[in-house]
């Protein structure tokens, strides 16, 4: 494996895909759609605090560009292996010195990069919050970092399903299914199952203690750590927020808990959610302003789903590298070697 | 490795998609400086054994040697040293032929300067130098055939596979094809040609190899095929009676042709001349008589008609 070999895949992909110029319409469309959103949202959005504005729009707007990237992506190499295998390319530059490992890189460095591309057209409007000074730029930085993992994630994963299967209908078509299993599958698995985990709940009530079974999401949180849009939501810096603290004034720091309503911030609204599911219910005799302030401090949920994501994009490329071995020992069934 | 070993060598070879068995037991060898050709009928399994031998597909067993590497263990030495043309291949339409062919250079690693160098070396060969600016997808078909014997050729192999090279060529691209291979030959290189035109064949291949039913049916000489083989011998003469009277009398086997002539035979070559001699002696006024098909066409034909 040279950087070299792969280098020269990446650009034979971009020389034989960008001469058709399509792209630049697809280009001129996107643009269009994100700019025409951005206005619109700058239009509508218009909270109590003029600052809340960008905040809601920056959250708001970077949902739509990862919904809509999760959707153009698995274009980009849904057909990448399968399709060149069918049109008679694939076995000659298998034959030349270029190892598996290059030629399955360097097609996912160049379908990455046209992804890249189309989410640098959005930067724009996604700096537009960010230079008004509403949103920091660390927090501009991390969402648009982690949106680009994302796309390369799913670069990877549709790229080994059109190494896996035979027709690139069906590997299109499987790739749009595992990107909304990712979006959609998680949470309707979630709520599918949640309620099977409980634990028993104990309450103090007027005639002493009671007992109930309470749904316990501590058991199931991650389930949700996969989504795409949770992951993006959790990692993004959270929005500096004011404590509310219990009003007698002497109270130790620790007392102090924070608004569980997050107002504008979308991102944080969503992660703030999906962080207190790792909580779970409430401990025997735990007190309502302690449970309260476990759950606002709760751990993180996107290092596990950004890790498993790249686990995957790193096992698709480790599929679609095998799949691109000669001698092939085992054809599978419709596949022609050239 | 043998310093005279052949560049390819292979014995035994078998392999089954399934339950069809593709190849049983198929012998090859393919000498360095001829032309060997593969013949057989579609599924004879022409094409697995040139997948096989372009080291794109395992055998179930065998043992192959080619430029003097086994396959099984260094398949990637034995792949520097082939050249490899599929029956069909695709081109990457929106590259130019120089940027084709340079691209490939690359990939087999050659440096640039080597590399351009070697780009207009080949496409002079393959009388594509005019095209060199062209996008890939304004070639006919005879010229992108051409293109991609030029990028078999990228990395001077010594040893080259072409499956059905000639299919869907006009008879000029023919030509040119069949003296470039031949050229390609005379230098040195070991090359093994599968096709169904037997006719061209003959006049391209020093060696046949016939293949049936996975299996190797028959290995030949060209020359010694054209001496030997049984062919149909068709004959004009300007009266037909005493030609068919002297065939009579000699117990000759010939059969009348609707479209004039006579069809005699099965002679070799030695034989339909003694008995051309004798007729002319006799006084039959004949003024056509030539072979009807090719040898090997005879040959292939009396193989497969034990199929049916």
């Amino acid at each position: 494996m040279t950087v070299r070999g792969m280098l020269l895949v990446a650009r034979l992909e971009f020389r034989t895909r960008l001469r058709t110029g399509r792209w630049r319409t697809l280009f001129g469309v996107w643009f269009l759609v994100v700019a025409l959103f951005s206005l619109l949202l700058r239009g509508f959005v218009d909270t109590e605090d003029s600052d809340d504005d960008g905040v809601m729009m920056f959250g708001t707007l970077l949902f739509f560009v990862l919904l809509l990237m999760l959707l153009i992506t698995p274009a980009l190499t849904a057909q990448s292996i399968n399709g060149d295998r069918e049109r008679g390319t694939l076995a000659p530059l298998q034959l030349t010195r270029l190892t598996p490992l290059e030629i399955a890189s360097g097609k996912l460095l160049a379908a990455w990069s046209t992804g890249l591309a189309v989410l640098a057209l959005a930067l724009p409007f996604i700096a537009w919050p960010i230079l008004e000074g509403d949103v920091s730029p660390v927090r501009g930085i991390v969402c648009v970092a982690v949106t680009a993992l994302l796309i390369g994630v799913v670069c990877a994963v549709s790229q080994a399903l059109s190494a896996l299967v035979v027709r690139g209908v069906t590997s299109g078509l499987l790739s749009y299914l595992t990107v909304f299993g990712l979006m959609f599958g998680t949470v309707i698995a979630f709520f599918l199952v949640f309620s099977f985990f409980t634990t028993t709940e104990h309450y103090k009530g007027a005639d002493g203690y009671y007992r109930s079974e309470e749904p316990d999401t501590s058991y199931t949180w991650w389930i949700l750590a996969p989504n795409p849009f949770v992951v993006l939501a959790d990692a993004a810096p959270s929005v500096p927020r004011e404590p509310v603290c219990p009003f007698y004034s002497d109270a130790p720091e620790p007392e102090c808990y924070y608004d569980s309503d997050d107002g504008p911030d979308v991102l944080g609204w969503v992660g703030q959610s999906v962080r207190e599911t790792r909580v779970g219910v409430r401990r025997p005799g735990e007190s309502y302003e302690h449970y309260e302030r476990r759950k606002e401090t709760a751990p993180a949920v996107w290092p596990y789903g950004l890790g498993f994501n790249l686990l995957l994009a790193a096992g698709s490329l480790t599929i679609t590298t095998r799949r691109l071995r000669v001698p092939v020992e085992r054809l599978p069934k419709g596949v022609r070697v050239a | 490795m043998e310093e005279d070993e052949a560049g390819i060598h292979a014995r035994g070879v078998t392999r089954s998609f399934g339950p069809v068995q593709a190849l049983r037991g198929l012998d090859l060898t393919v000498p360095y400086g001829q032309v060997t050709a593969l013949v057989g009928a579609n599924g004879a399994g022409k094409t697995t054994l040139l997948l096989i031998l372009a080291t794109l597909l395992a055998p179930d067993a065998g043992e192959i040697r080619v430029a003097g590497y086994d396959l099984r263990t260094h398949p990637r030495e034995a792949r520097a040293e082939l050249g490899w043309m599929p029956d069909t291949f695709g081109v990457y339409d929106q590259l130019t032929v120089a940027e084709y062919l340079q691209f490939f250079a690359d990939a087999y690693g050659l440096n640039p300067r080597e590399g351009g160098d070697r780009v207009l070396e080949l496409l002079t060969r393959v009388h594509l130098v005019e095209m060199w600016h062209q996008p890939v997808h304004v070639l006919s078909r005879g010229q992108k055939q051409r293109l991609g014997l030029a990028r078999a050729l990228v990395h001077r192999p010594k040893v080259l596979l072409l499956d059905e090279p000639a299919s869907g060529l006009d008879p000029r691209s023919r030509v040119e094809l069949r003296d470039l291979v031949r050229s390609l030959a005379a230098e040195g290189a070991a090359v093994l040609i599968s096709s169904h035109i037997l006719s061209e064949l003959e006049e391209i291949a020093d060696r046949f190899v016939l293949v049936d039913q996975g299996a190797t049916a028959g290995e030949y000489e060209t020359s010694v095929l054209r001496a030997e083989a049984r062919g149909l011998w068709r004959a004009h003469a300007l009266e037909e009676e005493p030609l068919v009277e002297a065939l009579n009398s000699r117990e000759a086997p010939y059969r009348r042709q609707r479209t004039g002539g006579l069809d005699i035979g099965p002679l070799t070559e030695p034989e339909a001349a003694a008995l051309l001699g004798e007729l002319v002696a006799e006084g039959v006024r004949i003024f056509s008589y030539a072979p009807v098909g090719g040898a090997l066409e005879s040959v292939y034909l009396a193989m497969t008609e034990d199929r049916t």
